[in-house]
């Protein structure tokens, strides 16, 4: 099998969820040496950016983007030991630390955000729903995070939003968070109100706007 | 028939996994499989559609759901799981009525079929915020005082003395039972304090806030009803159940809440309309619910009147109807704000939609997708009865033609859908009454709707 036609399997694994395909087609990428790093920019990755674009469109759902980074992950479980073993990197475009607040279990938004920033090349910690302030803050410190997401699908959970900001700011640390904010009843008129540094209304924009607060656009 | 602590022992020894591995793993691929199976289809030539055996396949594919994949537990990370003659026999022995409301106000809230000329229990009001106690009053009195509302939603206030309401706090417990006497005291005004209030607690995202507020000294009854809520997509929580376990013990009327969401984890709307549909045994078996309330949205909208999510509605709804003695409430979620045109075509296209298709009752659809702080008037509600009156004179082969008409005075426009103005905007908080402004406004929408065939008087 030729070189284009192991990228153009690594794109289809994921353009298809199919995790079988990916795991095969790394190991033929890495048999045939196909440099991993290429393996993942001109195949997974491609794949990745389809789905995604029809995730955004409304042709595909959440269980096709969620099936698309299995295979991801599957293929990368492969690639990644060998990027690392030829001392090379995938570009990072920095960390999130992503989770729902105080009070709120809701999931679902939070899932979908955390996906689309994980395969648009973003390190994402997912803590979860129903985080506590402190908490928030202490893992992503811990996490080393650039930036802080925040989910809320409630009104009354939407103040906990507001308050990791004073908290942050409180312990004089708001300056080394970049905060994004997002959920139902969210808009751009609440995070400014809040003094948020973004909010994406989908999950497509939210991975725009995090890439355009750490200055990695284009 | 399972009582709710044999549930309770199933959320304690179900099969044991992570969230993640119920949801795709389980819930996703089983769901797939099963809308392969039963060949589930979405048409979107026709989304009221009127053919009654795909609407019992549907229900025979949500009951072969419900067995298969169970109902995920997130306090304990195990499926309380069902095996298909446990579900039918909750089925075979649902009462199929609800007995709600006080003296002249009582009433049994009971089902309906497609295409029934009966006029549905009529659902008023909403539980969506309000910032101004005043404002929450006239409001509430304003929708106490249509005839024909059966039960009331009640609104849910944002701050006490300027502190806002945060979920699960001291405050979230004030907010809870200053609302409620504010809505009897409201419900009194308009000379309805018997009317069933069937939102119950609206203000409250914890188990405490609910128990507290219901002390029957804050002014409920037994026959008022609270929402216990299942989480999307076919789980639940210590929170919900420690609202039914209080609520059983009282036995006070406990609604079961569900929100399947088209295109997250349910997929397109033939995976939707099974899940939609295996809720109602959801709330049966596990909530256990003496009525259900249901709103499908659209995860990418947020509103239930795109086209696939209107078929959602009525193809499960057909489902139920004809197969699931649960009395259901069916809501839905609007694009458009208040004192829009768009608002009433959509809340139009699913009250037609879902009346038709022997929805027991229909909710007064809540504006701006129930987002927006203030964003509702009494005049939908008054509208919104009217209509649903009007849909209940049709059946579904008229309704789907009138659907077709309003999508395409609004269908493109959803994604960028107006927001619309406050109460504040359209009423006097003083006096209570509409401006001259937006009363012509509805006035126009109404002729225009009456002019496209909709029977209103």
């Amino acid at each position: 099998m030729d070189k284009t036609q192991i990228l153009e399997n690594l794109a289809h694994a994921a353009i298809e969820g199919d995790e079988d395909l990916a795991r095969e087609s790394a190991e033929q990428a890495l048999s045939n040496q196909i440099d991993p790093l290429e393996a993942v920019e001109q195949g997974l990755s491609k794949g990745m950016a389809v789905v995604g674009a029809r995730f955004e469109s409304g042709e595909a759902f959440l269980p096709e983007l969620l099936m698309a980074a299995g295979a991801f992950d599957a293929a990368m479980e492969i690639l990644q030991p060998e990027i690392e073993a030829q001392k090379k990197e995938i570009t990072k475009l920095g960390t999130v630390l992503i989770g729902t607040v105080k009070g709120d279990v809701h999931s679902i938004g939070k899932n979908v955000v955390a996906t689309v920033l994980g395969t648009s090349g973003f390190d994402v910690v997912d803590i979860g729903v129903d985080n506590a302030t402190l908490d928030i803050i202490q893992e992503a410190k811990k996490a080393k995070a650039d930036v802080i997401a925040l989910s809320s699908l409630m009104t009354t959970t939407m103040p906990a939003q507001r308050e990791v900001i004073e908290v942050l700011e409180e312990m004089s640390l708001r300056d080394k968070f970049l905060v994004m904010v997002g959920g139902g009843p969210v808009n751009q008129e609440w995070a400014d109100e809040i003094g948020a540094d973004g909010y994406g209304k989908s999950a497509v924009q939210a991975a725009e706007v995090a890439r355009r607060l750490l200055g990695r656009e284009g | 028939m399972l009582n709710f602590l044999d549930i309770f022992e199933r959320a304690l020894q179900g099969p044991i996994m992570t969230e993640q591995d119920f949801d795709m793993k389980v819930f996703v691929p089983t769901l797939r499989k099963i809308v392969k199976e039963y060949g589930i289809r979405y048409d979107k030539e026709n989304p009221v559609p009127s053919n009654d055996d795909q609407a019992d396949n549907l229900f025979e594919a949500a009951v072969a759901l419900m067995e298969q994949v169970g109902v995920y537990c997130q306090d304990t990370n195990r499926v309380i799981q069902f095996g298909r003659e446990e579900i039918l026999e909750a089925v075979k022995e649902a009462p199929g009525r609800c007995w709600a409301g006080e003296g002249k106000e009582s009433g049994v809230f009971g089902m309906r079929k497609p295409d029934d000329r009966k006029v549905p229990w009529l659902h008023v009001g909403s539980g969506i915020v309000s910032t101004a106690e005043e404002m929450m009053t006239n409001l509430i009195e304003a929708y106490g005082s249509i005839a024909e509302a059966d039960s009331i939603s009640i609104s849910a206030l944002d701050s006490v003395r300027g502190i806002p309401v945060m979920a699960g706090s001291p405050v979230e417990i004030y907010a809870a039972i200053r609302g409620i006497k504010i809505g009897r005291e409201a419900l009194r005004r308009a000379g309805r304090p018997g009317l069933p209030i069937m939102n119950l607690i609206s203000t409250a995202a914890a188990a405490v806030t609910t128990i507290a507020a219901s002390a029957p000294q804050f002014g409920l009854r037994p026959t008022d009803g609270w929402l216990v809520g299942a989480i999307s997509e076919l789980k639940i929580d210590f929170g919900a159940m420690n609202k039914t376990a209080y609520l059983l013990n009282w036995g006070a009327n406990v609604g079961a809440e569900s929100s399947p969401i088209l295109g997250g984890y349910c997929g397109g709307p033939a995976g939707t309309a099974v899940v939609s549909t295996a809720y109602f045994l959801m709330g049966l078996l596990v909530q256990r619910g003496s009525y259900q309330l249901t709103f499908p949205v659209h995860f990418r909208h947020g509103c239930s009147t795109t086209r696939d999510v209107l078929w959602t509605v009525s193809a499960s709804c057909q489902a139920a109807s004809r197969n699931i003695p649960m009395p259901v409430i069916w809501l839905g979620y609007i694009a458009g704000g208040p004192n829009t045109k768009m608002y009433f075509y959509e809340a139009a296209a699913h009250l037609l939609s879902a009346v038709t298709s022997g929805a027991p009752s229909v909710q007064t659809p809540h504006p701006a997708k129930a987002v927006k702080v203030d964003g509702i008037t009494p005049m939908e509600a008054k509208l919104g009865v009217e209509l649903a009156t009007a849909a209940s004179k049709l059946d579904r082969g008229q309704a789907n033609e009138l659907v077709l008409r309003l999508l395409e005075k609004y269908e493109s426009q959803i994604d960028a859908a107006p927001t619309g103005s406050t109460y504040q905007e359209c009423y006097d908080l003083a006096t209570g009454r509409p401006s001259q402004e937006y009363l012509r406004l509805c006035a126009e929408v109404r002729e225009e709707l009456a002019g496209i065939g909709i029977p209103l008087e």
